[in-house]
């Protein structure tokens, strides 16, 4: 289902391209893709074991909408292949967040479940300096260039973005590259984001609903109070902080 | 409206350009072919020294675009469209310039020929399929050199002052060191810090799209890659360590152990001598040394918990066979081996472990039995040395036969010696302290083992996830064989004083045979909903020969009919179940059960009996569990066993180490049938490190296996397995903890109930009170409150306190004392890598009518340590144990027929100056999974 919908995708576009060559609004599906066995290996004999219990990978959608200077990232469908239980093993905190963002006053409000307390984080868009490589790679039928950027002081990223949407967003709160990113990759993390499909149609009201409910907190609010939670958890305290900050 | 804003902007940039004094550049997109303007085009301004995008924009209707506001520097400036191909100038901005760059052509992607440059020079250099390989040796470099300066050498591959890399004319983006990445994705981690004599071969290749690695999307790219393949000698690498300590009075603690690993082989070896209680390697150190397998369990029922438990055996973990009790002297070795071949798939491991423990111990218990109305006592004062050596010799082959299935094969053999001797003075008191008998014996035995258990497992997952198939086999094999003698001597006092004397030869054999296999498969009914069913079927063969000959004559030839035996027991268990599992999201539940059936035959061998008998078990389960929030979480879980008799409660073997307490069996007795319940519910808040944990646990037996006990003249006690009704038990617990805000201070309170009925029955021929049920009804309330105090690498503290009430009654007792415990401990990191440890156990117990005397102890514990060497490889330190020279071995049991204090020797009052080197190379220790 999924190879045909791209198929179209891939089949529509050309002809589009004459008429109206840039994308100004329509969603897009990710797919978030963690490899678990990567997120528990360097524990010996331990993560050897529970390899053999746990799948590779845990795959989760979401859907990116735009209209315009607004986008709204947030959960997709799930996934037939994950399992309650175990899959929920290797992954961090904050895994359904909801993401919206305005690029016209370049400030964006996101609801993320930090453990037992759910974040209302409104702030102005997070700044990366992206270095552009000559690489390119085609996802979901764009031709994408190949940008990184670190985040975090040290978190290395890999995005590719396309100039044909017009939408400088991207999964999560990555932005601020010509285009929209159509996947990102995050080796520290040990997660990818890659768009499936991309669907033009008129974003409804509903689908760029801006979330209202959590505890108001900036970036640096939120930052600060996570060092002074996790100040006890060593190296994992590290890994988490990156998941939740993103 | 439109003329207003472009206004506006036209003065903010004005305004900038005035302020920051900052450059513009202008232009306008066209296509070539066309000769038409191209609207939004991106327009990026990179920084030329690292491609730093500075900004961007989209050019407008007409074609043009404005980009204002750019400090001076060197930029590129890149125009692109998805159809055209890539436009770049190079510029060179001033303060203040204004660029104009005029018309950008573009020139449509279809229209570029693409160049190809191929460059290739035999020599060193293999070509395989898409792999161009080059043997390293080949190419000169300098003694310590690089990977950086030896890909500078090979043909095709330049590396510029960056250390980007381009093989074939294409960017490197990745450099794998034997198929792996190398600390992370930057190409330089792997060429700036491995040595170039390190490596083997020099594998360039396009990569499939991240198949292996993290991305996992394979849409036809490929990446240029670099593989270094390792010389299999610079994989090698070696840990370890060495403790040496002495002290007063004769403590020694003294251990040296190393990994040396070589690629994916591991060999460990250590030694341990010690007498301060270690017996063996410590937690930390099995995961490093000893090759202590590690399993691990996800738990589906409980919606994803995982348990760990470790292959320890009682030569592992830090006290080995010694759990506190007398003074132990050890000394241990072993060895481990473990390899992988052929890309993982097949795994083997190895372990030799050696342990001889020498105990000598004393210690003595008072015991207050309960009679109807009254009570009577028993004291017991003994010492003992005991002995044993093993050798345990384990391996296990682990095989990937294909993709979805696994093979396991486990052995473990072991050899041991054992000699024991025990001598002790046992009298009885009636309840108005007359001594009544006393009973002096010497126990000793010599005794060798030998047993052997294997397992083989195999395990297939299927396509369809969540169906699974495994079948086991498990052999158990044991032969004990211990030769003795029982010397005592029995005196009665009173209206009819008789002495006894026991001088006999006992020979106790035994061997077990043990055979099981067990098929389970497990089928998903819908995405949430799974069904497991298991069968298995067990033969358990145990031969039992207990001889006894008297003493005449100074030979031991005379057998004793009446305490001989020669058993064969034979159970043979079908066992069939099934079970349930609904896993959703938040809320998961299991129910099922098991029924087995085991058919007994009991043969006496003496006699030339046969006996047989059968029971039918039931095992029901059902599980609960609601994932509230994230770290919210509240279960129930029941689970119902019926236990049947063992042989010794329905025929004993017979025993006459005491003769004034001896068990007969009870051919009546009936299956008990248990049933428990838990409740379970945390609450923990991450975000300001609250936590709440609570639990209940219920225990209701049917049936229960208690004892009817007959006390005869002299109060010789005959005990008898009986069933009872009306025996329960709880346990519950609830704590909670908090950080004080904006502080290190962590506090908890916590609390707990703990509480039974156990009936039983005693005939009291000697009191002529006829036979009457015995109610003991007991409970303990604990409250106790502690704190922390943390700031690391400065200091660390710890206090917590706790009191408790016990209260047990039954028909002639009613006991309740109070018992309070403090512990405290105190660490702090003092300048000059030195550190200061004390710690403190108080534990206070209320003197009761049974139990007179004071039970009190006071233990402090310190140590100064300091870290030596560069790197602190070295740890020097000082510990001094029991300061007060106070510690005792104690225990107390209260229960429906006796209330028991034992106390006993233990190490007591040492000091220990020891040093602690680290070394290591190419490695260190495997991470705790803790950290």
């Amino acid at each position: 289902m999924k190879k045909i919908l791209i198929a179209i995708t891939l089949f529509y576009l050309p002809v589009l391209a004459g008429a109206q060559q840039f994308i100004a609004k329509g969603k897009i599906e990710f797919e978030r893709k963690l490899n678990v066995h990567k997120q528990i290996d360097g524990y010996g004999e331990w993560a050897q074991e529970m390899k053999k219990q746990v799948p590779q990978y845990h795959v989760t959608y979401f859907d990116f909408f735009f209209d315009g200077e607004k986008s709204v990232y947030k959960p997709g469908r799930d996934n037939p292949d994950n399992r309650a239980g175990i899959n929920g093993w290797g992954q961090g905190p904050a895994q359904e967040n909801i993401v919206c963002t305005n690029y016209g006053t370049q400030s964006s409000i996101s609801q993320k479940q930090v453990f037992e307390t759910m974040y209302l984080v409104q702030d102005s868009l997070r700044k990366i300096d992206w270095k552009y490589t000559t690489d390119t790679r085609k996802i979901a039928g764009f031709n994408c260039r190949k940008a990184t950027g670190i985040i975090m002081d040290s978190v290395f990223i890999f995005a590719f973005f396309t100039d044909e949407i017009m939408v400088t967003g991207g999964p999560e709160s990555f932005n601020g590259l010509p285009g929209m990113i159509l996947g990102i990759a995050i080796p520290r993390i040990n997660t990818t984001w890659f768009a499936t499909k991309l669907e033009l149609i008129e974003p409804t009201a509903k689908d760029m609903a801006v979330p209202t409910k959590g505890k108001k907190a900036t970036i640096s609010e939120l930052q600060k109070s996570l060092q002074g939670s996790l100040k006890d958890w060593g190296k994992w305290a590290e890994r988490n902080i990156w998941n939740i900050m993103l | 409206m439109i003329k207003l804003t472009v206004t506006l902007l036209l003065i903010a940039i004005c305004s900038i350009t005035a302020f920051g004094q900052q450059a513009t550049i202008k232009g306008k997109i066209t296509d070539t072919a066309e000769k038409k303007t191209l609207t939004n085009s991106v327009v990026a301004l990179l920084r030329s020294a690292d491609s730093t995008l500075v900004k961007f924009t989209r050019s407008n209707k007409d074609g043009s675009f404005t980009l204002a506001g750019i400090p001076a520097g060197n930029y590129f400036v890149l125009v692109t469209h998805p159809t055209f191909a890539d436009y770049y100038v190079t510029t060179n901005l001033k303060d203040t310039s204004q660029v104009e760059l005029g018309e950008v052509p573009m020139i449509l992607r279809s229209q570029l020929l693409e160049q190809v440059i191929v460059s290739q020079k035999l020599g060193a250099i293999r070509i395989k399929k898409d792999t161009t390989e080059y043997i390293a040796d080949s190419f000169k470099v300098a003694a310590n050199a690089t990977v950086e300066d030896l890909l500078k050498r090979l043909p095709g591959v330049q590396v510029d002052v960056d250390g980007k890399i381009k093989a074939q004319g294409e960017d490197v983006q990745k450099v794998l060191v034997d198929g792996e990445e190398f600390f992370g994705d930057d190409p330089t981690m792997a060429t700036q810090n491995i040595r170039a004599d390190a490596v083997e071969r020099v594998q360039v290749f396009d990569k499939k799209s991240d198949q292996a690695t993290f991305t996992g999307i394979d849409d036809g790219q490929r990446t240029k890659t670099i593989n270094l393949k390792l010389k299999e000698d610079k994989k090698n690498g070696y840990f370890g360590k060495v403790t040496l300590g002495g002290g007063l009075p004769d403590k020694f603690n003294n251990s040296a152990m190393v990994n040396a690993f070589k690629g994916k082989r591991k060999f460990a070896v250590y030694g341990i001598m010690s007498n301060t209680g270690r017996t063996g390697l410590g937690w930390g150190d099995r995961n490093a040394y000893g090759g202590g397998e590690m399993n691990m369990m996800v738990d589906e029922d409980g919606g994803g918990g995982m348990y760990f438990y470790g292959g320890g055996d009682d030569f592992e973990g830090g006290g080995g066979s010694y759990y506190g009790e007398g003074l132990p002297t050890s000394w241990s070795a072993g060895t481990h081996y473990s390899n992988k071949f052929n890309g993982d798939r097949h795994k083997v491991n190895f372990n030799y472990k050696f342990n001889k423990l020498n105990t000598t111990g004393a210690g003595t218990t008072n015991t207050e039995y309960l009679l109807t109305d009254s009570s009577y006592f028993r004291n017991e004062i003994g010492n003992k040395f005991s002995q044993r050596i093993r050798n345990n010799l384990s391996g296990t082959y682990e095989v990937q036969l294909d993709s979805s299935s696994t093979l396991k094969f486990t052995a473990n053999g072991t050899l041991s010696k054992n000699s024991n001797n025990n001598r002790t003075i046992l009298q009885t008191l009636s309840g108005d302290q007359v001594l009544v008998n006393q009973l002096q014996r010497l126990n000793t035995s010599e005794g060798q083992s030998q047993a052997l258990n294997t397992t083989l497992l195999w395990r297939k997952k299927y396509k369809r996830i969540g169906r699974t198939l495994s079948v086991n086999f498990d052999q158990r094999y044991a032969n004990n064989e211990a030769n003795g003698f029982l010397k005592s001597y029995n005196e009665e006092f009173g209206t009819n004083p008789s002495k006894d004397t026991t001088d006999q030869a006992k020979i106790n054999n035994s061997r077990l045979l043990n055979v099981s296999g067990k098929v389970s498969y497990t089928e998903p009914l819908s995405k949430a909903v799974t069904l497991e069913i298991n069968y298995s079927i067990r033969n358990n063969n145990n031969e039992s020969e207990r001889l006894t000959n008297d003493e005449q004559n100074g030979k031991y030839e005379l057998f004793v009919d009446t305490l001989s035996t020669h058993y064969n027991v034979n159970v043979f268990t079908n066992s069939g179940g099934l079970n349930l599992r609904i896993n959703k999201k938040k809320l998961s539940f299991s129910f099922g059960g098991n029924i087995s059936h085991s058919g007994f035959r009991q043969e006496d061998l003496f006699q030339d009996t046969i006996l047989r008998y059968s029971y039918l078990n039931f095992f029901p389960r059902a599980n609960f569990n609601w994932n509230i929030k994230p770290q919210t979480r509240f279960s129930i879980r029941y689970s119902g066993n019926t236990r049947q008799p063992t042989i010794e409660q329905l025929q004993p073997l017979k025993d006459n180490t005491d003769n004034y307490f001896q068990q007969v069996g009870n051919p009546n007795l009936k299956q008990e049938f248990r049933q428990n319940i838990g409740i379970n519910f945390n609450d923990f808040k991450i975000m300001n490190n609250r936590g709440i944990y609570g639990y209940l646990d219920f225990t209701n037996i049917l049936n229960a296996m208690s004892t009817s006990d007959t006390i005869y003249q002299n109060f010789k006690r005959v005990s008898q397995p009986y069933n009872v009704s009306g025996n329960y038990n709880y346990y519950s617990y609830f704590g909670y903890g908090f950080k004080l805000k904006k502080t290190d201070f962590n506090i908890n309170f916590n609390a707990n109930i703990n509480g039974g009925n156990n009936n039983s029955y005693i005939t009291d021929l000697q009191g002529n009170t006829g036979t009457k049920k015995i109610r003991n009804k007991s409970r303990n309330f604990e409250i106790g409150t502690g704190g922390n105090y943390n700031k690391p690498k400065k200091m660390d503290f710890n206090l917590n306190l706790g009191v408790g009430y016990s209260i047990s009654k039954s028909n002639s007792q009613d006991i309740h004392y109070w018992s309070t415990s403090l512990n405290g401990s105190a660490t702090v990191y003092l300048p000059w890598k030195t550190q200061i440890n004390a710690n403190a156990n108080l534990n206070v117990r209320e003197k009761t009518d049974a139990f007179p005397q004071n039970r009190n102890v006071y233990l402090l514990n310190g140590s100064f340590s300091k870290k030596i060497f560069k790197d602190d490889t070295g740890l020097l330190s000082f510990e001094m144990k029991d300061v007060l020279n106070q510690n005792l071995g104690f225990s107390r049991d209260i229960n429906e027929t006796y209330i028991q204090q034992r106390t006993y020797q233990t190490i007591q009052r040492f000091w220990l100056i020891s040093f602690t080197w680290n070394f290591s190379k190419n490695g260190k220790a495997p991470a705790n999974p803790w950290d």
